[in-house]
């Protein structure tokens, strides 16, 4: 049984306009999206920006309505209005992606954290001291950080406490919106691997979006890309990156940087090639309104988007 | 190993009620009130009304004051009567004191009114958006619309029990939707904000994020607001008690004395009776604004900081 | 443009249709009815009832503003109370001395306000500009009232220069030259008192600006050029700074409304907002009922006027 189960999402804005101001529009933001997640493996969800990945993952967190589709966990329906109202929120938990804005600026470090712990748990001022102390901890911050406030921590230091606060209710899933592109270079392997060490500590699941894909590589066991509202290929990480089937995902992935000098010149060689694939062939694999096509199974875990005729 | 602390050891080592509770706005407040020699000048000044008008109000007598006295008709400033007599023979310098204080507490208890009810209708209607919000601001245009001085006269002379309650409850029920405007909109903008989104996703219910998220954000615009909005309430209300739709004579207001200038003859030949609460309704209102004017810069300036 | 046009008629028209239910719903607190007044104090109960049968009076209240309202359409806005004649009639006359104060102010507003907040934009912060900036500074905050008193005591009564009430001086022929003169001496103070209040918000949006226009890339351009300095302000900062305000007059009509209360009681000139304050005081309820429709029509048809001109003159406004 899948943790997380995305069936055929749908997100449509509105555009309005016309004399009454009615509805003559829509932006697809997401359009037709399916994926699922099993328990304690990290999903990537990699795309540029305004390909969906973000609303997708709002939309898994309950922040967005959902045009059409189903979204389940732990196979309880978690569209809004629909089905019995679960409260999932407490096991599905978000990491924002900016932690300059994320924390309230006027709280406290342990008004933030022990909000979740209010909302959910009736816990005495000392017991949720203690616990917001450990969390602290956890996450590697001092336990005297308590009584200060976001503003007095950098960047990778707020962002520790913006998941200190995530894991706080002990969630099963963990949707990391873009968690490290708001920090330094320097300070984004820190988080990345202190992240890795929590899911490994807690048995965590991650769904994590991203546009970087040496970020994605590092981090995740299973990974789709977006274009444009829907995706393009979906695979295990190897399948991604060595053998990448839709031409969006070989210059994605031949945009990579290679480190190594002397393969410098092979790489660059390697990079104008698939340039010139994707601009010949970009109408073989998208439709005519320059979507992508739905998905087909190449394997039992490789899907791709490639035109009816194969 | 020596220097990691247990939580326990922190637990002992930091009081909470030693640690300040939010970064305080009172001190650039202050700061831009003493910079601003005018608005410290004006804050001074009503705060020595407000007090010497409540304190000489307490002394007074007042159903003495509001006495007719057929013997003392329109008697000019005298040693006994410091700003004269009106056409009741009323003193005017008792009047004066007696109406301050009811014109100010009028404004203040209208300005409260009208606040509460803009500031809810503002943040219900931009925190929830979407049709919510759309239904709610055609009601706000609506009211816009009204001719508000009318109809507030009308309700005033309709309502069967009338008292400061009623009174000040009509004039709250037409004055509110400038401010339910202004904190409408920046309700929009503070509930898109990361951290309020974020506590959406800790399962904190709608109300509370409006009290402790989206609330304390719009405080500096709800108290400039309400500060500039005391002033026009005062000259609202002097406006209406001078039209006669006020208060009766026997709780006279500022704006009760000035109506006595409706007659001719004590406007051209008895200033004493109109220009004292003329000049002080006119330096009330510019204290007020000034004060208020001084809070807006202090606000500002500290969203340019942050 | 025409979209925009298009658009804001519809949007008039539920205004206008709440604003009549509104009206109708405040008359109905109103105690009194059409039948009060017409009737002496000896009706039997039998013969009322069939009166107020056969008038509708006992209708379920939709069949009673609809009646109403197809009235007040036809000019019928039901009679008075207290004068047991047409409250048209009684409003018509009053009207039109009204719409003539409004005017009178509108000019003085224009014609005083426009050069003020030209010459403080132009030269602010010099000597000028500080004297017109206190000026509005005092102005935005002095009541209309109590500016009208001051108006009254100083030209009225001190100088003498203007008459102290009424609309036009008695005993003069309709039509005559004299009689025209008459009304507008008497016209010269309340509007002037009204204008002197009302141009404070022009001045300081002229001003505001005038200040803005004049660090513009267009015209530090026009300056480079060689243009010279009186033409680089008549023919570019003129043309984008005024013409939105003289859009303005239709949201300045709500206002306008207000301040014509106050100073037609302080001049008694026998105006609309005279007779709403009269007829409210001798509860005349039909005559108030039609005054606030007509007031709030008035309000809701000047923004609609003042954001068709705008969106005439200012392509910005049209995309919201």
């Amino acid at each position: 049984m899948a943790l997380l189960r995305v069936e055929d999402l749908q997100i449509y804005f509105p555009i309005r306009g016309g004399i009454l101001n009615r509805k003559i529009d829509d932006v697809r933001a997401v359009d037709g999206v399916s994926f699922e997640i099993e328990q304690g493996e990290t999903y990537g969800l990699v795309g540029e920006s305004g390909s969906g990945k973000t609303t997708t993952g709002k939309a898994v967190m309950g922040l967005n309505n959902i045009t059409g589709g189903d979204i389940y966990f732990e196979d309880n329906h978690l569209n809004p209005g629909k089905g019995k109202k679960v409260d999932v929120r407490k096991d599905v938990q978000m990491i924002f992606q900016d932690p300059y804005s994320s924390l309230n600026p006027r709280k406290r470090v342990i008004d933030i954290i022990a909000e979740p712990i209010r909302n959910y748990e009736k816990l005495t001022k000392k017991q949720e001291l203690r616990r917001v102390q450990e969390l602290l901890e956890q996450v590697g911050l001092t336990p005297e950080s308590i009584y200060k406030y976001p503003h007095e921590f950098s960047g990778g230091q707020r962002q520790r406490i913006g998941v200190a606060r995530a894991i706080a209710l002990k969630p099963k899933l963990i949707i990391a919106d873009e968690p490290v592109s708001a920090l330094d270079v320097s300070v984004q392997a820190q988080v990345l691997n202190f992240m890795q060490q929590i899911q490994k500590d807690l048995n965590l699941t991650f769904l994590f979006i991203s546009h970087d894909l040496g970020v994605i590589r590092h981090m995740c066991d299973k990974i789709g890309i977006m274009y444009q509202g829907r995706f393009v290929e979906e695979g295990l990480r190897d399948e991604i990156f060595t053998d990448p089937q839709h031409i969006y995902t070989k210059r994605l992935v031949a945009a990579i940087p290679d480190i190594d000098p002397r393969r410098r010149q092979e790489h660059q060689q390697y990079r104008e090639q698939v340039k010139e694939e994707y601009q010949n062939s970009f109408n073989d694999y998208f439709n005519e309104d320059g979507l992508a096509h739905s998905l087909k199974s190449i394997t039992d875990t490789h899907r791709v988007a490639l035109p009816e005729r194969g | 190993m020596e220097d990691k602390k247990t939580a326990a050891d922190v637990e002992q080592s930091v009081d909470p009620k030693k640690v300040e509770k939010s970064p305080s706005g009172f001190k650039t407040i202050w700061k831009e009130i003493m910079k601003d020699k005018l608005a410290f000048i004006s804050l001074i000044f009503l705060v020595l009304t407000t007090l010497s008008v409540f304190i000489i109000s307490f002394v007074l007598d007042q159903e003495q004051i509001v006495m007719v006295d057929p013997f003392s008709l329109y008697e000019s400033p005298s040693s006994e009567w410091w700003l004269g007599t009106d056409y009741g023979g009323r003193d005017v310098f008792g009047q004066l004191i007696i109406g301050t204080r009811n014109s100010l507490a009028i404004g203040i208890l209208v300005t409260l009114l009208s606040g509460f009810v803009g500031i809810v209708f503002g943040v219900v209607s931009g925190y929830f958006g979407g049709q919510v919000d759309n239904v709610m601001m055609r009601i706000v245009d609506f009211f816009m619309v009204l001719p508000n001085l009318m109809v507030i006269i009308v309700f005033v002379s309709i309502v069967p029990t009338y008292s400061v309650w009623t009174f000040s409850l009509v004039m709250a029920s037409f004055l509110w939707m400038g401010i339910a405007r202004l904190i409408r909109s920046r309700a929009l903008q503070e509930k898109e904000l990361d951290y309020a989104q974020a506590s959406r996703t800790l399962g904190t219910s709608h109300a509370k994020i409006i009290f402790t998220q989206v609330l304390p954000n719009v405080t500096s615009l709800i108290v400039v607001t309400m500060t500039l909005n005391l002033a026009a309430n005062i000259g609202i209300e002097s406006g209406l008690s001078f039209l006669g739709f006020g208060f009766p004579e026997s709780t006279p207001s500022l704006g009760t004395l000035l109506s006595y200038a409706r007659n001719p003859q004590t406007l051209e030949f008895r200033w004493w009776i109109w220009v004292p609460p003329a000049v002080l309704i006119l330096l009330l209102m510019l204290a007020v604004r000034n004060v208020g004017e001084a809070l807006k810069r202090a606000a500002d300036a500290r969203q340019r900081r942050a | 443009m025409w979209k925009f046009i298009v658009r804001r008629l519809i949007i008039t028209m539920p205004q206008i249709v709440l604003l009549s239910l509104f009206v109708f719903i405040m008359a109905s607190f109103m105690p009194g009815d059409a039948l009060t007044g017409q009737i002496g104090p000896d009706v039997d109960q039998d013969r009322l009832q069939e009166l107020r049968e056969q008038m509708g009076l006992n209708n379920p209240w939709y069949i009673q503003y609809r009646d109403w309202i197809l009235g007040v359409f036809q000019g019928d806005f039901g009679t008075s109370f207290r004068y047991n004649m047409p409250a048209s009639e009684i409003i018509q006359q009053r009207m039109i001395n009204t719409i003539w104060l409004s005017l009178v102010s509108l000019i003085f507003i224009y014609a005083l306000g426009i050069p003020m907040g030209l010459i403080s934009g132009r030269y602010n912060d010099k000597l000028i500009d500080q004297v017109i900036t206190s000026y509005t500074y005092l102005g935005f905050a002095t009541p209309i009232f109590i500016f009208g008193l001051i108006a009254l005591w100083v030209g009225g009564f001190q100088l003498g220069w203007f008459p102290t009430g009424g609309s036009v001086a008695p005993g003069l022929e309709p039509g005559s030259l004299e009689y025209i003169l008459s009304k507008i001496h008497h016209l010269l103070l309340p509007g002037l008192a009204i204008a002197l209040i009302g141009l404070v918000g022009t001045v300081q949006y002229l001003r505001s600006e005038i200040i803005d226009t004049k660090q513009k890339d267009f015209i530090i351009t026009a300056r480079a050029k060689g243009a010279p300095e009186q033409r680089v302000y008549n023919r570019h900062i003129f043309r984008n700074s005024v013409l939105p305000i003289a859009a303005f007059f239709g949201y300045e009509i709500t206002s306008l409304i207000s301040g014509t209360v106050f100073i037609e009681q302080i001049f008694s000139y026998p105006g609309m907002g005279n007779l709403f304050l009269e007829s409210i005081n001798i509860r005349d309820y039909t005559v108030v009922t039609a005054l606030v429709l007509l007031f709030g029509l008035a309000a809701i048809i000047g923004a609609l006027l003042s954001d068709i001109i705008l969106s005439i003159v200012d392509p910005r406004i049209r995309i919201k």
